[in-house]
């Protein structure tokens, strides 16, 4: 689902960007407001967890793959607005380092994974669980059902993103400038993963990661208890790390993320101009790989990579938050 | 410049009095020898792997501070990354991008090595370092006094630098601050050779005969066993990176 760059024009990129952008200023004045400060290294760990979520590929008949964004768990744990800025910041450093995800799209991204996804899914959680907290079996199905509509729903609007280009920009000869496939194609073919395989591992995700919390963490989503990283918590991610070389199994590449040379072999017959001439951001680790290394060590050492700058950021901005807040405390 | 400057040194010395360190479980002597090797592995690997993965490590280590602790290690990082960029900035236009990220990875990491090093170590106990690797006790205590000294009269000089400027008016004092710097320093020569004397007194009043010892040594544990590790999967993982690429 992510989106990489040239596939959307920038004409798109940027209302996609104008469209996110309210939803970054009220998530952060939000955040701000309703979250103790304490609690927004607690977003960090979740970041950390939808970064790790989006390095289990997962397979499809006909040679696609797709993978759990994680976005209806943070949601859950924390609020969906802490979600919105976590999930932002985990697709950030996944653009800007691994190349996952385009610069220009990023707008597109953050709208379709880290705004539809999270408030969708915590809208359907709480809708079917309206006394959250009071029943945990009762929480987990809305979990599972809010996680599995929330990623849908981000897929849908990933689609008409993709589908609207051929509508609207062409070359002379009638060929697509940007991503060639119209609605009748990228609607299937996007949602045809999500509705069954990919939703199912964003269900198995939040599910079992949030069965798991509230088990052997149950203060993580406690706002009254001074925010800490539980051991099981730390455990938990130590092993995602660990298995994300699981996500290697998966061969092929997700619908709608081709590179320049494989995107005339997918059916298109040709390569959009937009694709072949547009901008080409060099990443730092490139597709979470190291030339000349097995494919396994660096898929290990980008996961710990990511959750290591997740963790670096969130606690900084916790710490400045709970240093401003303690001096409007002293003010007042 | 000059308060920033004293404020740096000020720090090293400080750090060891009011700082909440704790004693390092492992020896320093070990933990400054890996970081050393690892820095000069770093030098010598051909290639960006090597240089990412020490990275990685020390980017976990980072992780575990404080937060506090965490923005002043970046703020010290800051610099020397900006410096070499800018330095290297020319391998760009000649088509070497990788040239200037290798190269500039390669400062970040070792700059970031020694901040995490200084993180773990009190000055005590570097300075207890050089005593462990028998490096002439003259040495260490020049090196220990000379940071201590260039604090309390970097501060010295400061202070009678503040009262001259207080007590100077008009725009005729900013040419005579010049004319001024040789009395503040002649006075703090005066005033140096006055407190190197009070120390060495003060020194020979505790017992010093000329031996700059250690009064504990540390002894080898499991996290000293386990530390040791490091160094053969260093040397092993430096070997494998440099033939695979």
């Amino acid at each position: 689902m992510h989106i990489p760059d040239n596939y959307l024009s920038p004409q798109t990129c940027a209302v996609m960007f104008a469209a996110a952008a309210p939803a970054w200023v009220i998530s952060v004045r939000k955040v701000k407001k309703e979250l103790p400060p304490e609690k927004v290294a607690m977003m960090g760990v979740g970041a950390a967890f939808s970064f790790l979520g989006m390095m289990f590929n997962v397979p499809l008949p006909g040679g696609t793959t797709g993978h759990a964004v994680g976005g209806t768990l943070i949601a859950l744990l924390l609020g969906p607005y802490a979600s919105c800025i976590s999930v932002s910041i985990a697709l950030l450093l996944q653009a800007l380092i691994f190349g996952d995800g385009g610069i220009l799209s990023f707008g597109a991204n953050c709208f379709n994974m880290a705004f539809v996804l999270p408030f969708v899914g915590y809208a359907i959680a709480h809708a079917i669980s309206p006394n959250w907290g009071k029943n945990k079996k009762r929480d987990l199905i809305g979990a599972g059902i809010g996680s599995y509509i929330g990623i849908n729903a981000a897929a849908l609007c990933a689609a008409i993103e993709f589908g609207i280009q051929t509508m609207l920009f062409k070359d002379a000869s009638g060929n697509a400038l940007y991503c060639p496939y119209g609605l009748n194609v990228s609607i299937p073919a996007m949602m045809a993963g999500h509705l069954t395989l990919f939703g199912l591992a964003e269900v198995v995700f939040t599910v079992a990661v949030l069965a798991f919390v509230w088990k052997a963490a149950p203060d993580f989503d406690n706002s009254t208890v001074k925010a800490k990283t539980a051991l099981p918590v730390k455990i938990l991610l130590g092993v995602l790390i660990c298995a994300v070389p699981v996500g290697l199994l998966a061969e092929g590449t997700a619908w709608g993320e081709w590179g320049a040379d494989e995107i005339s072999g997918t059916g298109a017959g040709y390569v959009p101009k937009g694709i072949a001439h547009g901008i080409n951001y060099p990443a730092l680790l490139p597709d979470y790989s190291f030339s000349g290394l097995p494919d396994w060590f660096g898929y290990i050492l980008s996961a710990v990579v990511g959750v290591a700058l997740l963790v670096i950021i969130f606690r900084i901005i916790s710490y400045i938050a709970s240093k401003g807040s303690r001096y409007d405390r002293a003010v007042a | 410049m000059t308060e920033r400057l004293l404020k740096a040194i000020a720090a090293i010395v400080d750090s060891d009095s009011n700082s909440e360190k704790k004693p390092s479980r492992m020896s320093p002597a070990l933990r400054l020898a890996v970081a050393v090797f690892a820095i000069v592995l770093c030098a010598c690997s051909r290639n960006a792997v090597f240089v990412i993965t020490v990275l990685t490590v020390e980017l976990i280590r980072m992780a575990l501070l404080k937060p506090d602790r965490m923005i002043y290690v970046l703020k010290k990082l800051v610099l020397p990354i900006v410096f070499t960029l800018l330095i290297m900035l020319p391998a760009v236009f000649f088509g070497h991008r990788s040239t200037m990220l290798t190269v500039t990875m390669k400062v970040a990491e070792s700059v970031l090595i020694l901040l995490l090093v200084n993180e773990d170590l009190s000055w005590k106990e570097i300075t207890g370092v050089f005593s462990e690797i028998h490096l002439p006790s003259v040495i260490t205590m020049t090196l220990d006094t000379t940071v201590r000294f260039l604090v309390l009269l970097g501060r010295l000089a400061e202070r009678i630098h503040e009262a001259y400027l207080l007590r100077s008016l008009g725009r005729a004092a900013d040419r005579r601050k010049m004319s001024a710097a040789g009395g503040i320093l002649g006075t703090v020569f005066l005033k140096s050779s006055k407190m190197s004397q009070e120390s060495f007194e003060a020194m020979q009043c505790r017992g010093y005969n000329g031996a700059y010892r250690r009064l504990s040594r540390h002894r080898f544990c499991i996290w000293d066993a386990l530390y040791l590790c490091a160094v053969p999967m260093l040397v092993i993982f430096f070997i494998i990176t440099q033939k695979a690429i």
